[in-house]
C-alpha cells in the first residue's frame, strides 16, 4: 500500500492503525461538509463544505484560521496574532501522488469525542468535560474538568476525521473547530473558493472524514491509478 | 536579542564529525545581507578559503529562507541553496578548484518549517563516511542513517520517507540517484516536483552523502509591529483576491503559458539555441497540458497564483506518469531545444529528470548540444555508445539522461556538461556550447531583445541563470526578491504602499527607505561579484557563446535574428559603467566597495 499512497503528514500516526485504504462503496459528491450548524428550527444543515477539486494546497486557510483563533492585546486593541500554521483548527494533508486534503471538525450530530469522554456530566450543566456550545454547536472543551485521557482524539481518530490533537503537556483536546464565532474565517479568505459555508444534507455519511480516506478517492479521480 | 524578524540563528551540521552547533548571526549581517542569498553569499566568503573545492569536506551546503518565509506573506516561501558550484570555472584558473558560488531557490514548505524550528538558515559541512539523512525537530536534531534510502528516485523516496518519520508534519528535501553518483549537474528536490535546480546543488549534496533534511518546528518569527504587519498583509492579500487577469493567468497556466508566447517572440530555446521559434509548440503548450493532462493547480504555501499544475500522462512509454509540468523551463529544455514535440514524451523525460533529481535545464542543453554534434558530423553514434541520436528523438534522449545519472559510458562526461564535451569533442565545437563560466544557458534565447538577455546571461554570478537581471536595476531587485525569500513571479503585486520595504520594515522595526532598500541589493550582487573574483573570474569570463555571433535564426517572425559583437561589448561596457565595475577586469573599484560597506573585500 506504502507505494500507492503515503500520508506525507503524519500526525495521526499512532491512532492510525486500524484504517486502511481502498475507496470500495464510498461515493464522493464533488465537495464534502465539514462543520456544521443546525438551525433549530426546521433541521437546516449550513455546513462549510471543502471542494477538493479546487483546493490547491496553499494553506491560507491555516494561517488565517491561527492568525483568529490565537489573537492577542496590543495596546488595548485586539489583534490577529502570529501563525504558525500547525496551530490552526483547519489542517491541510498532502498526499504524493499529488493532492490536498483539508479536514476541519464536522460537528458530528452524533459526536463520538463527546460519546467518549468518562467525566461525568456537571448536575447543574449537563456538561462533561466535553461539550457543546450552544448557539454554534462547536465542540468544546473544559479544561478545569478534563482529565487528559485522549479518549476524545482516540474516538475522532479512529471514527471521523481525526481532528482532535491532545496538548503534548496536559493531554487536553485541542482543534476544534470554533467557527470563528459564526464567520469561518478559512472560508471567507480561501483565494480558490474551495471552502463554501452553506446549506447541505443533513445525513451525510460522516465515516469518509478521514484525509487518508478523501485522499484515495481524489486520487482515483484525478489520476485514476 | 536578535532583529525582530529573525531568530539570529543559524544550525551547523558538520557530518564529519558529526557536531551540531547553533551559532549567532551579527545584527550587522542581517542589516546589510537581508537573509537567503544575500546573507548566503556573506557566509560563503567569511568562511571559504579561495579555490576551495567545492566536493570538498569544507565546502558549505547552505539551506537559506528569507525574512519573509514562515510569515503567510502570499509567495514568499522560497528558501534558498548557497553553496560553492561544482559547475563552474574560469577562463584562467587562479586556482585547482576555482568556482563561482551558487544559489538556487525553491519554493513549497520547507523553508517556512525551517524558520519555525527556529533558524534563519541550515549550515551543512563536512561528509559523512555512510548515507545519512538529518532529522530537525525544534532544538532536537539528530543525523541518521539513510542507507535503505540510498539509489531510491525522489518520487519513490516522498512516498516513503514520510510515512516513516514519525508524529507530525515535516517538511523535507532530498536528493536522487543523480546527486548521490556525484553527477555535477544533480539538483535537490522537494515535494517530489519542486527542485532547487541549477548550479550543482544536489552534487554538493550527494558530496557529503546527505539523502535529505526533514525538519519540522513550532516556533513563529516575532514582528516588530504587529499592527503594522497585519494591515500590510490585509492589503497584499486583498490585491490578489481581487483576481485580475494576471493571477487568473498564472492559475490557468503557470509558467507552461510563455512556451506559446516566447516562441512567437522568438525568444525561446530551440534546436539548441539555433532557432528562437518552435513550428510545433501548440503540441505541448498550456493548452494541450489543459485538455489533455493537466488535473489540478497546487500552489506553495500562502500563494495566491497556484502556478504548478500535475496531471496525468497515459500510455507515455510504457508509464502511467502522474507528476508536474511542463513548465516553461522544462517544457523548453526537453522540448522544443531538442525538437521534441510528443506531449507524452516529453512528461516522461520531466518526470524521469526529477526522479533522478537532475537539473533538467543543463540536461536539455546538454543533449541538444549532442544532438547537434550528430547532425553537424563532430560525432557518431560509437562516441554516444551506439545511440543514434537525433531532433526530437525520445526514447534515445531517455537512454541519454538516464547515462548521465548512473555515469555509464559517455553519460560519464556529458553529466559534467557542454563545457566538458566540447573540450573532448574538439572540432570548433565549443561554437555551440551553449554556456557562460561552464552553467548550460536556460530557455531564454538570446537575439531577439539581446540588449537584455545577453547582460542577463554573461554577467549572472553562478554562470548562466535566467533569473538574473537585465541590468544592475533588475539584478539587485532580483537579489532583495532571493534574500526575503519572495517569489519572483508575484512580485508586480508588491508596489506602492505594499512594497517589499514595508512589509521588512513591519516585520523588523527597522525602517528601510528605498535608497537603503536598493542599496542593499547592489550590496548583495556586488558580494557575489566579489567572492567569484576572489576566485579568478575576470572579464573575459562574462561572455555568450560564440554561436550567438555567427548563427541567424532561419524559421518565423524573427528570421535573421543573431547578435551583433560590437554591440554586445558596447553593452557590457555601459553595464560595469553603470555599476562601476572596471571594464577591464570587471572587478568593483575600492571606492564602490567602501560605500557598500564591503571594505573587507578590498
Ligand atoms: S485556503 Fe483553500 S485552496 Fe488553500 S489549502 Fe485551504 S482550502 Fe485549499
Ligand atoms: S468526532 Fe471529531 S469531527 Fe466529530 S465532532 Fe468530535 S471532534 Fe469533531
Ligand atoms: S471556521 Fe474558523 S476555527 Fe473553524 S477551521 Fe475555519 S478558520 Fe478555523
Amino acid at each position: 500500500m506504502e507505494d500507492t499512497i503515503t500520508t506525507r503528514k503524519h500526525s495521526r500516526r499512532h491512532f492510525l492503525s486500524r484504517i486502511t485504504y481502498g475507496a470500495g462503496g464510498l461515493v464522493l459528491l464533488g465537495s464534502y461538509g465539514f462543520s456544521i450548524t443546525r438551525d433549530n428550527k426546521n433541521g437546516v444543515i449550513r455546513a462549510i463544505s471543502v471542494d477538493f477539486e479546487k483546493c490547491t494546497g496553499c494553506r491560507t486557510c491555516e494561517s488565517v484560521c491561527s492568525e483568529y483563533n490565537n489573537r492577542v492585546m496590543v495596546n488595548g486593541e485586539m489583534l490577529n496574532g502570529l501563525s504558525n500554521p500547525a496551530r490552526s483548527n483547519i489542517r491541510v494533508y498532502h498526499f504524493n501522488p499529488d493532492v490536498d486534503i483539508p479536514s476541519t471538525c464536522a460537528l458530528c450530530e452524533d459526536a463520538p469525542c463527546i460519546e467518549a469522554c468518562p467525566v461525568e456530566p456537571d448536575p447543574v450543566t449537563g456538561r462533561k468535560a466535553l461539550y457543546r456550545d450552544d448557539k454554534l454547536h462547536t465542540i468544546v472543551n473544559d479544561p478545569i474538568r478534563c482529565i487528559g485521557c485522549q479518549s476524545c482524539a482516540i474516538a475522532c481518530a479512529e471514527k471521523r476525521a481525526g481532528v482532535i490533537h491532545p496538548d503534548p503537556e496536559t493531554g487536553n483536546p485541542m482543534f476544534m473547530c470554533t467557527l470563528c464565532g459564526g464567520d469561518p474565517q478559512c472560508v471567507k479568505h480561501c483565494p480558490y473558493d474551495a471552502l463554501k459555508y452553506m446549506e447541505m444534507p443533513a445525513d451525510r455519511d460522516l465515516d469518509k472524514l478521514a484525509p487518508e480516506k478523501l485522499a484515495q478517492i481524489m486520487i482515483d479521480k484525478f489520476y485514476n491509478v | 536579542m536578535s532583529t525582530k524578524g529573525y531568530y539570529g540563528r543559524l544550525l551547523e551540521i558538520d557530518l564529519s564529525t558529526g557536531k551540531i552547533e547553533k551559532t549567532r548571526i551579527p545584527d550587522s549581517d542581517i542589516r546589510h545581507f537581508i537573509g537567503g542569498r544575500g546573507l548566503g553569499a556573506k557566509i560563503l566568503y567569511d568562511r571559504l578559503r579561495p579555490g576551495t573545492d567545492p566536493m570538498s569536506p569544507e565546502n558549505i551546503l547552505m539551506f537559506m529562507p528569507g525574512p519573509f518565509v514562515g510569515y503567510p506573506i502570499p509567495s514568499s516561501s522560497r528558501t534558498c541553496v548557497v553553496t560553492k558550484s561544482p559547475r563552474t570555472s574560469p577562463l584562467e584558473k587562479k586556482y585547482d578548484h576555482s568556482s563561482t558560488l551558487s544559489y538556487a531557490n525553491m519554493g513549497g514548505f520547507f523553508g517556512p518549517e525551517i524558520r519555525y524550528a527556529g533558524y534563519d538558515g541550515l549550515l551543512i559541512t563536512g561528509k559523512s563516511e555512510k548515507p545519512v539523512y538529518i532529522k530537525i525537530e525544534d532544538e532536537n536534531v539528530s543525523i541518521e542513517d539513510a542507507t535503505e534510502y540510498w539509489g531510491m528516485g525522489t518520487d519513490k523516496f516522498d512516498k516513503i520517507f514520510h510515512s516513516r518519520l514519525g508524529e507530525g508534519r515535516y517538511e523535507s528535501c532530498y536528493i536522487g540517484p543523480a546527486g548521490e553518483n556525484l553527477v555535477p549537474m544533480a539538483c535537490i528536490i522537494n515535494t517530489a516536483a519542486r527542485a532547487a535546480g541549477r548550479g550543482g546543488t544536489g552534487c554538493v549534496m550527494g558530496s557529503k552523502k546527505l539523502k535529505a533534511i526533514a525538519v519540522k518546528g513550532s516556533h513563529m518569527p516575532e514582528v516588530a509591529d504587529l499592527k503594522r504587519y497585519n494591515e500590510l498583509l490585509k492589503k497584499i492579500r486583498g490585491s490578489f483576491m481581487e483576481k485580475d487577469d494576471s493571477v487568473m493567468n498564472w492559475r490557468y497556466g503557470g509558467t507552461a503559458n510563455a512556451l506559446s508566447s516566447s516562441s512567437g517572440n522568438g525568444t525561446q530555446a530551440v534546436k539548441n539555441y539555433g532557432e528562437g521559434t518552435f513550428a510545433e509548440i501548440e503540441e505541448i503548450g498550456t493548452e494541450a497540458n489543459r485538455k489533455k493532462i493537466w488535473k489540478r493547480d497546487f500552489a506553495c504555501y500562502s500563494c495566491q497564483l497556484a502556478c504548478k499544475k500535475s496531471g496525468l500522462a497515459k500510455g507515455a512509454y510504457g508509464a502511467q506518469i502522474v507528476h508536474d509540468g511542463p513548465e516553461y523551463e522544462t517544457g523548453t529544455m526537453l522540448g522544443a531545444n531538442l525538437m521534441i514535440s510528443d506531449l507524452n514524451g516529453l512528461h516522461k523525460l520531466i518526470y524521469d529528470g526529477d526522479d533522478y533529481g537532475i537539473d533538467i535545464i543543463s540536461t536539455g542543453n546538454t543533449i541538444g548540444f549532442l544532438m547537434e554534434a550528430m547532425e553537424r558530423g563532430h560525432i557518431d553514434s560509437g562516441f554516444l555508445d551506439g545511440i543514434e541520436l537525433s531532433w526530437g528523438d525520445v526514447e534515445s534522449s531517455l537512454e541519454l539522461m538516464r547515462k548521465m545519472v548512473y555515469r555509464e559510458g559517455i553519460g560519464e562526461l556529458a553529466g559534467k556538461g557542454v563545457k566538458a564535451l566540447a573540450q573532448k569533442i574538439g572540432k570548433g565545437s565549443e561554437e555551440y556550447a551553449i554556456h557562460v563560466k561552464g552553467h548550460e544557458l536556460a530557455a531564454w534565447n538570446i537575439p531577439v531583445g539581446s540588449t537584455y538577455w545577453a547582460i542577463v546571461y554573461s554577467t549572472c554570478n553562478r554562470g548562466a541563470c535566467h533569473m538574473n537581471g537585465g541590468n544592475s536595476r533588475g539584478q539587485d531587485g532580483a537579489c532583495l526578491r532571493d534574500s526575503l525569500g519572495a517569489c519572483s513571479f508575484a512580485s508586480s503585486w508588491y508596489k506602492d504602499e505594499v512594497h517589499y520595504r514595508h512589509i521588512l520594515s513591519a516585520i523588523t522595526g527597522l525602517e528601510w527607505s528605498e535608497e537603503e532598500f536598493n542599496k542593499a541589493g547592489t550590496r548583495i550582487y556586488t558580494m557575489e561579484k566579489m567572492f567569484n573574483y576572489r576566485e579568478g573570474f575576470r572579464r573575459i569570463d562574462d561572455t555568450i557563446p560564440e554561436k550567438f555571433f555567427n548563427n541567424k535564426f532561419t524559421y518565423g517572425e524573427h528570421s535573421g535574428a543573431f547578435v551583433e559583437r560590437d554591440e554586445f561589448k558596447n553593452n557590457l561596457d555601459n553595464y560595469y559603467e553603470s555599476r562601476g565595475w572596471s571594464k577591464d577586469t570587471s572587478r568593483p573599484e575600492d571606492n564602490i566597495l567602501r560605500d557598500l560597506n564591503l571594505e573587507f573585500a578590498i
